[in-house]
This record gives structure tokens, sequence and C-alpha cells, in this order.
């Protein structure tokens, strides 16, 4: 007998549909959290962005354009290959949702390769802080600054997507594969999908702290 | 407030997901324009704006704000409240402080000093 027959609410739910709306909202009681550890982040930026608005310019203009551009292109489509498998599961596709999924998790994969080399690029270009720095000519000390934040907010970030490649592969390879993601109950892949595209919207902020700045 | 044992509507269709998504990537364009438009301090303030409408895309259509359990509104409010009010709170303090931001000269006496560092 199929595992997907057996799929019942947890004791203390009346119903798959309780069960699944308080998923949900467990994971929007996260993301207030996350909103606010990213939030905070972002705010030192600014503050030092307005203090030292020349030297981040000049700073900012080492950081690798393409790289970012082409990562929030990669990271909002997979936002849509993510909303595109929760579909399927919901209209009872399995085979499209597992291929929609697994284009989700290629695109994760393309993004961290893309991240990869471009932290390779910035290692070249000694702009990593403490370990290889070289100050360029007009952006003085607080031009690190600027490289201090490029590499703890895109490090958490590439944190934050890594955990969501591996939900995705935890829902390939051991929710779906025991048949527990139904018509009748997908919240644990709606719930990682919610995850998912949140991680793209610290990135759709991160895109312009780092890569437009002090390009014109 | 209870959470009701509200029946999932049937997901919608993809249309409309894809339409967004390709909206979003219209705007990211334009937001990769206007860093070299030389648009001063506007530039931050349209970019920051797009990556404001994108967002707002996503939290209602990708990531289902729409939709029942309508507590979550309650959630995701409470997250812009308490952002609001950790940067509100936090300029309260910065917008006081004597000579913030720092007066910054291009040329003249001590940028040199400044440029190359204590």
């Amino acid at each position: 007998m199929p595992a997907s027959a057996t799929v019942r609410p947890e004791i203390q739910f009346a119903t798959l549909e309780q069960q699944g709306d308080t998923a949900q909202l467990g994971m929007w009681a996260f993301l207030v959290n996350e909103t606010l550890f990213f939030g905070a982040l972002i705010f030192t930026y600014f503050i030092y962005r307005i203090s030292y608005p020349h030297e981040f310019a000049v700073a900012a203009k080492d950081a690798v354009l393409w790289c970012g551009s082409v990562n929030l292109a990669i990271l909002v489509t997979s936002s849509l290959t993510m909303v595109l498998a929760i579909n399927a599961a919901a209209q009872g596709e399995p085979r499209a949702m597992k291929l929609w999924l697994l284009a989700t998790l290629a695109l994760g994969c393309i993004f961290l390769l893309i991240k990869g080399y471009e932290y390779y690029q910035d290692f070249q270009d000694k702009v990593v802080p403490v370990v290889n720095y070289e100050a360029k000519p007009g952006e003085g000390s607080a031009g690190e600054l600027f490289w201090v934040f490029y590499w703890v907010a895109t490090g958490l970030h590439a944190i934050h997507l890594t955990v969501g490649i591996g939900l995705v592969l935890y829902m390939l390879l051991w929710r779906i594969r025991r048949g527990e993601i139904t018509p009748a109950y997908y919240a644990p892949l709606e719930v990682v999908g919610i995850y998912w595209s949140f991680v793209d919207t610290v990135w759709l902020f991160l895109y312009p702290c780092i890569y437009l700045v002090g390009r014109s | 407030m209870t959470i009701g044992p509200e029946i999932h509507p049937k997901r919608a269709r993809p249309l409309p997901f894809v339409v967004a998504w390709l909206l979003m990537l219209v705007l990211a364009a334009v937001s990769l324009l206007t860093a070299f438009l030389g648009m001063g301090n506007w530039a931050p303030i349209v970019q920051f704006g797009i990556a404001a409408l994108q967002t707002s895309a996503l939290f209602i259509l990708f990531m289902r704000l729409k939709g029942p359990p309508s507590l979550k509104w309650v959630f995701a409010i409470s997250g812009f409240l308490w952002l609001s009010f950790l940067y509100g709170l936090s300029m309260t303090d910065y917008a006081d402080r004597r000579g913030w931001p720092p007066i910054q000269a291009t040329s003249g006496p001590g940028f040199e000093a400044r440029q190359n560092g204590p």
C-alpha cells in the first residue's frame, strides 16, 4: 500500500488542512525573525554608505556586476520553477512536480557556482578583508567596510540558499519518494517554497546594495 | 482567533506566475540601467523601490500571502512593523548625532589623509 494512502493529520490537528495552515504560519513566524536579521544587517550598510558615500562608490566598482545580475535572474527564475512544482503537486502531477523541483535545484546550484567563481575573482582582486586586501586609490579605509558587508551578507545568503537546496533535496529524496506529498496534503513542499522565495527576496535587496553602487 | 479548517483552493493557473516572473526580470533590467544613468541620489531610491515592488510580487503571489490562512497577514505585517521600529528608532539616534552624516569633501585639507586611512 503506498504511503500516500495513509497520510493522516498528526494527533494535535483535526484535519490535514489545519496541519498545513499551521505549518505555513510556523514558516512565516520564522521569516519574521529572518527579516529582522537581514534588515539589521542592511541597516548597518545604509549607515556606513551614508557616512562614506564616496569611499563606498569607489570600493563597489570592484564588485563583479555580471555575476550579481545573472544570479538575480537565476534566483527569480528559481522562484517561478518552485511555485510551478507546488502547482503540479496540488494538481496531482508527480512527474511535473519532480521536474520543476529538479529545475529549482539546478538553478540553486548554478547560483552557488557563479557565486564561487565571483569569490575567486574577488580573491584575485584583493578585496577580501583581513585575508587578502589592498585598498584602491580613493577608497580609503572606509572602503574595506563595504567589503566586510559584502562578505558577511553574501556569505549568510549563500548559507541560506544551501539550506534551501538541502530542503528541496529532502523533499525529492524522502517526502516525495515516500508518497507523502499529495494533492490532499502538499504543505511541506509549500513551506519549502515560501522559504525559497524569501531567500530570493534577500538577494533582491543585496543586489542594489552591492552591485549598483558607483557605476555612473 | 482560531485557525479554521479552511480548504485550500486549487492552485491558480501558471499564467499569473509567468507574467509576474517576466515583470520582475524587466524591473531588474530597469534597476540595472538606473545605475548607469547618472541619477545621483535618486538612483538608490529607484533601485530599492524596484526591489520593494519585486518583493511584494514574491510575497503576495509566489509565497502565497494571498490565500488562506489569512492569519499569515498578521505575521507578514508584524515583520514589516518590527523592521520599521528597528529602522525608525535607530535613525532617531543617528539623526540626532552632531556631525552626522559627515561632510563628504572630495578635495581640500584633510581629504588626502582620510583617503590614506588612519
